[in-house]
């Protein structure tokens, strides 16, 4: 699944693109330390955690793009890291949940 | 007296290298701080070359850190001496992932030498502090009580790891027993709005200071004689504590 298929299906906005990233799973946290422990990569985040160090966890974690929910909007620092660390983030008035059966179609990420 | 109570060193990934103890010390002294805490996320590596330096400029300091819990809120164990604070970050470092810090991603995490007249790199921490620590509220308020300390939640009004963002409400045990001694503002809190939240905890404002132009920008006031862990902990226990304006502008 690409970035604007994500933002397609989510009725939400590209917020840093990453063309050519590689989408094939998905997991939903709000947790850091629990998508440290459980995300594996190649996936999509959906979180509410618009934040520096939810990019810093990406990096670690190989995630492609982040969902930001319910319409937080994304701070310049964490723009600005995304683009460095060539992580996507789009953004959705959408809660966890609904954006989670928005994207159904991707299999749950596993470490 | 005035004091800022949540003050991040160069230790600190995300702090600005500038953030030595001599150049923090200073800059407190100048902006008429009665005393400082040095916290830096889940280390207190650098309280040993604080205290030398704060104790040449004849400046009172606290030694601590900004305690990451399991629930990601951020929370200040506060002490007297680095030997405290130092026994403090032992036992976080046990709970801490055993990952390298990749100073490229998540910044440099520099401890200064304790010895000479210059703020100097003794070494560098290998250990990642921009991330939690598996410690949870609980846990870390009984730990930093028995080595002696206070445990403050950290900006309580902050929409990320903060205890109120984390868990909804400030917790206690189920017999009712405070975790915490008291709660800390941010710089822009608008206190009106924020008093009523703080669920009659004794209310801080620190600065979070990163770089060193935010240092003491904001602060504490309280009738205290001593800058001490007992004195503020009785500061605390009624209610003496004033957060000073906040700031509206940058």
């Amino acid at each position: 699944m690409t970035t604007a298929e994500i933002a397609d299906k989510t009725g939400g906005a590209i917020a840093v693109d990453k063309p050519g990233a590689v989408v094939n799973y998905a997991y939903a946290s709000d947790l850091l330390s629990d998508v440290m422990g459980h995300c594996g990569d190649e996936s999509v985040l959906i979180t509410i955690q618009n934040h520096l160090n939810t990019i810093a966890v990406c990096t670690l974690a190989g995630i492609e793009v982040i969902v930001i929910c319910h319409g937080r909007p994304v701070p310049d620092d964490m723009a600005e890291a995304a683009r460095r660390e060539e992580v996507a983030i789009v953004t959705t008035p959408m809660s966890q949940y609904e954006a989670s059966l928005a994207l159904s179609e991707l299999p749950p990420s596993k470490k | 007296m005035k004091f800022d109570l949540h003050i991040h060193s160069c230790l600190s990934p995300c702090a600005s290298l500038e953030m030595s103890p001599g150049e923090i010390v200073a800059r407190a002294v100048a902006a008429g701080m009665g005393g400082i805490a040095i916290t830096d996320h889940n280390s207190a590596m650098n309280a040993p070359a604080m205290a030398v330096r704060a104790r040449k400029a004849g400046l009172a300091c606290l030694f601590g850190m900004e305690v990451q819990t399991a629930e990601e809120a951020h929370t200040l164990a506060i002490f007297d001496t680095p030997e405290q604070a130092l026994a403090m970050t032992e036992w976080v470092y046990a709970a801490m992932p055993k990952r390298v810090n990749d100073p490229d991603t998540f910044g440099d995490q520099p401890i200064l030498s304790a010895e000479g007249d210059e703020d100097e790199i003794a070494d560098l921490e290998w250990r990642i502090l921009a991330m939690g620590c598996r410690r949870t509220i609980p846990e870390t308020s009984a730990k930093a009580h028995e080595l002696g300390g206070l445990y403050i939640a950290a900006h309580i009004d902050r929409p990320n790891f903060s205890v109120v963002s984390s868990l909804g409400s400030i917790p206690s045990a189920p017999d009712g027993t405070p975790y915490f001694d008291a709660v800390e503002l941010s710089r822009t809190a608008n206190a009106d709005e924020w008093l009523p939240r703080a669920e009659g905890y004794a209310v801080t404002r620190s600065s979070d200071a990163h770089n060193l132009d935010d240092v003491a920008r904001v602060w504490t006031e309280a009738d205290i004689d001593r800058f001490t862990v007992a004195e503020l902990k009785r500061a605390f226990a009624f209610r003496l504590t004033k957060p000073s304006p906040r700031i509206t502008r940058f």
